[in-house]
C-alpha cells in the first residue's frame, strides 16, 4: 500500500517537472522579442537578431547635372538607384510605341564591385538582337562608346537584360593622354565621362530589313568581324544632360 | 482425352492470364532494350557532335599559329560555350608581394543568344584590405592605351580576393564614334574602334599605393572613375602578354 502511495506521489512529481520545464522554456522564448521590440538588429540571446523598424530611406540629390527624365529612387543609404527611359530613335516611324526601362543600381561605393544595369524593352521590332553602349553624347555624333551587352526582343518585342559592369562612373580614355578630363556628378575626373545609354541594331542587315530602307549605312555599334556591320541607333535617353 | 478435356477446361483461363503475362513481359523487355539502343545511340551523336566546340577548336588554332598568347588556356566545353582561362602576375606589387596571383576565366555564352560575357576574376597574396580597379585595355604593359573600366575588387586580410561581372568581355572595344577607325581582333579579324585584348589591376587610390609599397614619390595615374583626376594609383596586376589574351 505504501509503495502505491510512493508511485503515485512520483508520478505527480515527474508530471510537475515537465509541466515547470515546458512553462520555462515558454518564457525564455519570449523574452528577446520583447526586449527586441524597439531595438533593432540588438542580439540579446545568441541568436539571429533581425531588424523591426523599417529602414530609413532618403533621396540623394545630383543637383542640376541629371537630366530631368532622370528619377533618382529613394534607396536606404549608400545604395543610389536611378531609373530613366529610353525612347525610338532611328525606328520611331514604324514602332512609335516603343519604349525601354533603365535601372541602375549602385551598390556601397566603398564595397561594391559593380553598378547593375537593367534594360526592360517593351514594342520594339520582334526577335531582334539590339546592342546596348554607353556614349559621351545621345544624339549623334554620340563620341566615345562602350559596348555593355546585347537585348534581344521575342515575338511581341519585349526583352530585358541585366549588366554588372561600372556605369555610374563610366568613362572613356587613352592613357597615352592621362590628362584629359571632364566634369561628372563628383567634379573633374579622368578621361570623358560616359553619362548616356542607347540601343543599336546589331546588324545593318536587319535593320534594312525592319525598317525597310536599303540605303541604311553600317555603324561601329557592335562588336566582333566586320568592320561598321551595326545597324542606326534604334533607341536613345534623348537628353542633353546625364542621365547616368 | 477426358482428362485432358478436364484439365483443359479447369486451367484455361490462368493458363491464358499466363500467357498473357509472359507475352507482356517479352513485350516490355524488347521495347526496353530498344530504348535504351535508342538513347545509347542519342547519346553517341550527342557526345560526338559535341566533342567538337568550333570556337574552342578554332582558338586553340589561333595559339598554335601564334595569334593569342601561349598563357592563355581554352577549357574543354560544350559546342556554343567558350570558356578561357590566364593568369595575371604581379607587376608594380612584384617586390613587395612577389607571390601575389591571380586566375581570370572568361565564359562567353551562347553567341546568338547570350546577353553578355561572364568574367571571374580571383587573386591570393594580394596586399590585403586595398580596393583595386579591373580594366580592360589595349596594351598589356605601359603606356597601356585605351582602356575601359570593367570592375573592383577588395582582398581580404589575407590578400585573397574575387569577383563575377557580366558585360562584354571578347569582342571589348574601345572607339570614338566621331571616327572609329578599325583594328584587327585576334579572332575576329578587321572590328570598328580598338580592340581591347589584355587585363590589369590597379590600386585604386594612390595613397593606399603609397603606404602599401611604401613609395611616397608614386604617381598618380587614371585608373579609378570619379573625382580628382588622376587619383588612382599603379598598376598592381597584368596579364603581362604582347599577344590579346581574350
Amino acid at each position: 500500500m505504501s509503495l502505491k502511495r510512493v508511485f503515485k506521489a512520483q508520478w505527480l512529481l515527474a508530471t510537475v517537472m515537465l509541466l515547470g520545464l515546458l512553462v520555462s522554456a515558454c518564457t525564455t522564448s519570449s523574452t528577446p522579442s520583447t526586449t527586441n521590440s524597439n531595438t533593432p538588429g540588438t542580439n540579446t540571446g545568441g541568436g539571429p537578431a533581425f531588424p523591426t523598424s523599417p529602414l530609413a530611406l532618403r533621396t540623394p540629390s545630383f543637383g542640376q547635372q541629371e537630366a530631368p527624365t532622370v528619377k533618382v529612387l529613394s534607396s536606404a543609404d549608400p545604395t543610389v538607384i536611378v531609373q530613366f527611359t529610353l525612347t525610338p530613335a532611328s525606328i520611331k516611324a514604324l514602332f512609335p510605341n516603343a519604349t525601354a526601362l533603365v535601372t541602375v543600381i549602385e551598390g556601397n561605393p566603398a564595397v561594391s564591385d559593380f553598378d547593375t544595369v537593367i534594360v526592360d524593352a517593351q514594342n520594339m521590332p520582334p526577335n531582334q538582337k539590339f546592342t546596348v553602349f554607353f556614349t559621351e553624347l545621345s544624339a549623334k555624333p554620340f563620341g566615345h562608346a562602350e559596348y555593355v551587352g546585347d537585348v534581344i526582343t521575342r515575338g511581341d518585342g519585349s526583352a530585358e537584360s541585366i549588366f554588372h559592369l561600372i556605369a555610374l562612373g563610366a568613362f572613356a580614355a587613352d592613357n597615352r593622354a592621362p590628362t584629359v578630363t571632364s566634369t561628372d556628378q563628383t567634379g573633374e575626373a579622368s578621361g570623358i565621362q560616359l553619362e548616356h545609354v542607347g540601343m543599336w541594331f546589331d546588324g545593318v542587315r536587319a535593320a534594312r530589313q525592319v525598317l525597310n530602307n536599303p540605303n541604311i549605312p553600317g555603324t561601329p555599334f557592335d562588336g566582333g568581324a566586320g568592320a561598321l556591320h551595326a545597324g542606326p541607333q534604334a533607341m536613345t535617353d534623348g537628353q542633353t544632360q546625364p542621365v547616368i | 482425352m477426358q482428362f485432358v478435356r478436364r484439365i483443359i477446361s479447369k486451367c484455361a483461363i490462368p493458363l491464358a492470364t499466363l500467357l498473357l503475362i509472359l507475352s507482356m513481359q517479352a513485350g516490355m523487355a524488347s521495347a526496353a532494350t530498344k530504348a535504351a539502343t535508342t538513347l545509347q545511340s542519342a547519346a553517341k551523336s550527342l557526345s560526338q557532335a559535341n566533342d567538337i566546340n568550333a570556337s574552342a577548336a578554332f582558338l586553340r588554332q589561333l595559339q598554335r599559329a601564334g595569334k593569342l598568347a601561349s598563357s592563355v588556356h581554352v577549357l574543354s566545353s560544350l559546342g556554343q560555350t567558350t570558356i578561357v582561362q590566364f593568369a595575371l602576375v604581379p607587376s608594380g606589387i612584384k617586390q613587395a608581394f612577389p607571390n601575389a596571383t591571380g586566375l581570370v576565366t572568361i565564359v562567353r555564352g551562347d553567341r546568338n543568344n547570350a546577353f553578355s560575357d561572364t568574367t571571374i576574376v580571383d587573386v591570393q597574396h594580394m596586399p590585403p584590405n586595398i580596393t583595386f580597379t579591373i580594366f580592360y585595355i589595349e596594351l598589356a604593359n605601359k603606356p597601356f592605351g585605351n582602356v575601359e573600366y570593367v570592375a573592383d575588387l577588395t582582398t581580404r586580410g589575407d590578400g585573397s580576393g574575387e569577383t563575377i561581372f557580366q558585360n562584354i568581355a571578347f569582342v571589348a572595344f574601345a572607339m570614338d564614334a566621331r571616327n572609329p577607325g578599325t583594328s584587327t581582333d585576334g579572332q575576329e579579324g578587321i572590328t570598328s574602334g580598338i580592340n581591347l585584348e589584355h587585363m590589369g589591376m590597379w590600386f585604386s587610390s594612390l595613397q593606399a599605393a603609397q603606404k602599401v609599397l611604401n613609395n611616397p614619390s608614386l604617381q598618380g595615374t587614371l585608373f579609378d572613375a570619379g573625382n580628382p583626376p588622376l587619383h588612382a594609383g599603379p598598376q598592381a596586376m597584368t596579364d603581362g602578354q604582347t599577344l590579346p589574351v581574350f
